[in-house]
């Protein structure tokens, strides 16, 4: 005797904000909603120390906080968000086959929306020092660097948020910059100004090695790209914010048609190349990496996967 | 069998919370060491794992041998629990 399929309305890979979103606006529909998470619930949103241009938060929000407050919200409605990785996705007659860590399991239509996660430098001494003097996670490791001196590496909106949440430990900071400008926001530029007395920004920068001796980061060697100069900072640990790449690995067999950059091609309606397969947030191609938009893109394909599986339906409310 | 869980954590990590939640599912309990609220006992989460990093989850079976996991791993809190 054959095992009953486990059939879902939809399935979501992923619970950042944009399947997050989606989910309150299917659940509320009543429309039968399992995620599949193999991170962090909240994606990279979680794991940013303070989010301030999240629209309806005057102070701003910790990202865990709202990471928190988007699962519980979900949640109310009837989410069923489990822990878990997606490894397939195959159309199987009407429905579509998910492969999973937690077995197979079906669905009439998918939300991809697994975002995107930092970018390595590719450089010496990078792998071997990971998690032991090079990190990904300011939020996560800054406080082993208590009265320690730092290299924070990138030039945008992470690299500077960051830098000034690890002077809450750190004695100093310098932030290497490739450019000759930095592309993070202006009122960032601004609030990084007000610690130039912890954080000391390199222009024209780029970060070349990461040194140790005896298993310990002592140094990173960066060249000036104006003066052709290589200069040497003495630092106990290296934190890396020099932008994203999608998390798309799983898809790379599979029918679903990704950019140049690996990230999902969709059509108007959100829907990739699959039929019934949809992707929203930071993995979709042509995404803004915001945290807002990506909310937006979770309810605007919610309300496509509901036309999708009711073509009679409106997609406004 | 598990006999004890000890996770060292942050305030601000969500990795840690994830750990938390996962263990949390399967019905586990443990203690949770905060190395915010005690910085003292970083030492003791780098000599268990040889990284600067938390979650650091240790798992003491009923028969005494250990498994440590860094960071939040699903496979390997899976196999460690089992």
């Amino acid at each position: 005797m054959g095992t009953k399929k486990e059939i879902h309305d939809v399935v979501m890979i992923g619970a950042g904000p944009a399947a997050l979103s989606a989910a309150i606006y299917t659940t509320r529909e009543d429309i039968d909603t399992v995620l599949f998470e193999k991170g962090v619930i909240g994606g990279l949103a979680a794991v940013t120390a303070w989010v301030d241009n999240y629209p309806g938060f005057i102070k701003g929000v910790a990202g865990l906080e709202l990471s928190d407050s988007l699962q519980k919200q979900a949640e109310r409605f009837g989410a069923d968000i489990r822990l878990g990785e997606v490894t397939k996705i195959e159309i199987d007659g009407k429905l579509k086959k998910l492969t999973t860590s937690e077995g197979d399991i079906y669905a009439k239509a998918v939300l991809i929306a697994t975002g995107s996660d930092y970018r390595k430098l590719g450089i010496p001494g990078e792998e071997t020092f990971y998690g032991k003097g090079v990190h990904y996670c300011a939020t996560c490791d800054g406080a082993f660097y208590r009265e320690k001196k730092l290299v924070v590496v990138g030039g945008g909106n992470s690299a500077v948020q960051e830098s000034i949440f690890l002077t809450k430990f750190a004695t100093h900071i310098d932030l290497l910059v490739r450019g000759d400008s930095m592309r993070a926001s202006e009122i960032l530029q601004h609030e990084l100004a007000k610690h130039k007395d912890k954080i000391t920004v390199h222009m024209n920068t780029v970060t070349n090695e990461i040194v140790g001796e005896n298993g310990k980061v002592v140094k990173v060697l960066a060249k000036n790209v104006k003066t052709g100069k290589i200069i040497s900072y003495k630092t106990d640990g290296v934190f890396v914010f020099i932008g994203l790449i999608p998390n798309t690995q799983f898809l790379k067999d599979s029918k679903i048609e990704l950019d140049n950059i690996g990230m999902i091609k969709t059509k108007s309606n959100m829907e990739t190349s699959m039929d019934g397969v949809f992707a929203a947030g930071d993995v979709r191609s042509g995404a803004t990496m915001q945290i807002a938009s990506a909310t937006g893109e979770g309810a605007t394909a919610a309300l496509m996967i509901r036309k999708y599986m009711d073509p009679h339906a409106s997609t406004g409310y | 069998m598990v006999k004890n869980i000890t996770i060292f954590t942050t305030n601000t990590c969500a990795y840690c919370v994830m750990v938390k939640k996962y263990l949390g599912s399967k019905n586990m309990t443990y203690e949770e060491v905060n190395l915010d609220d005690q910085p003292e006992r970083q030492a003791e989460a780098f000599k268990l794992s040889g990284a600067l990093t938390v979650p650091v989850t240790l798992i003491t079976k009923d028969d005494d041998t250990q498994d440590v996991v860094v960071g939040y791993n699903l496979s390997k809190l899976a196999s460690a629990i089992a």
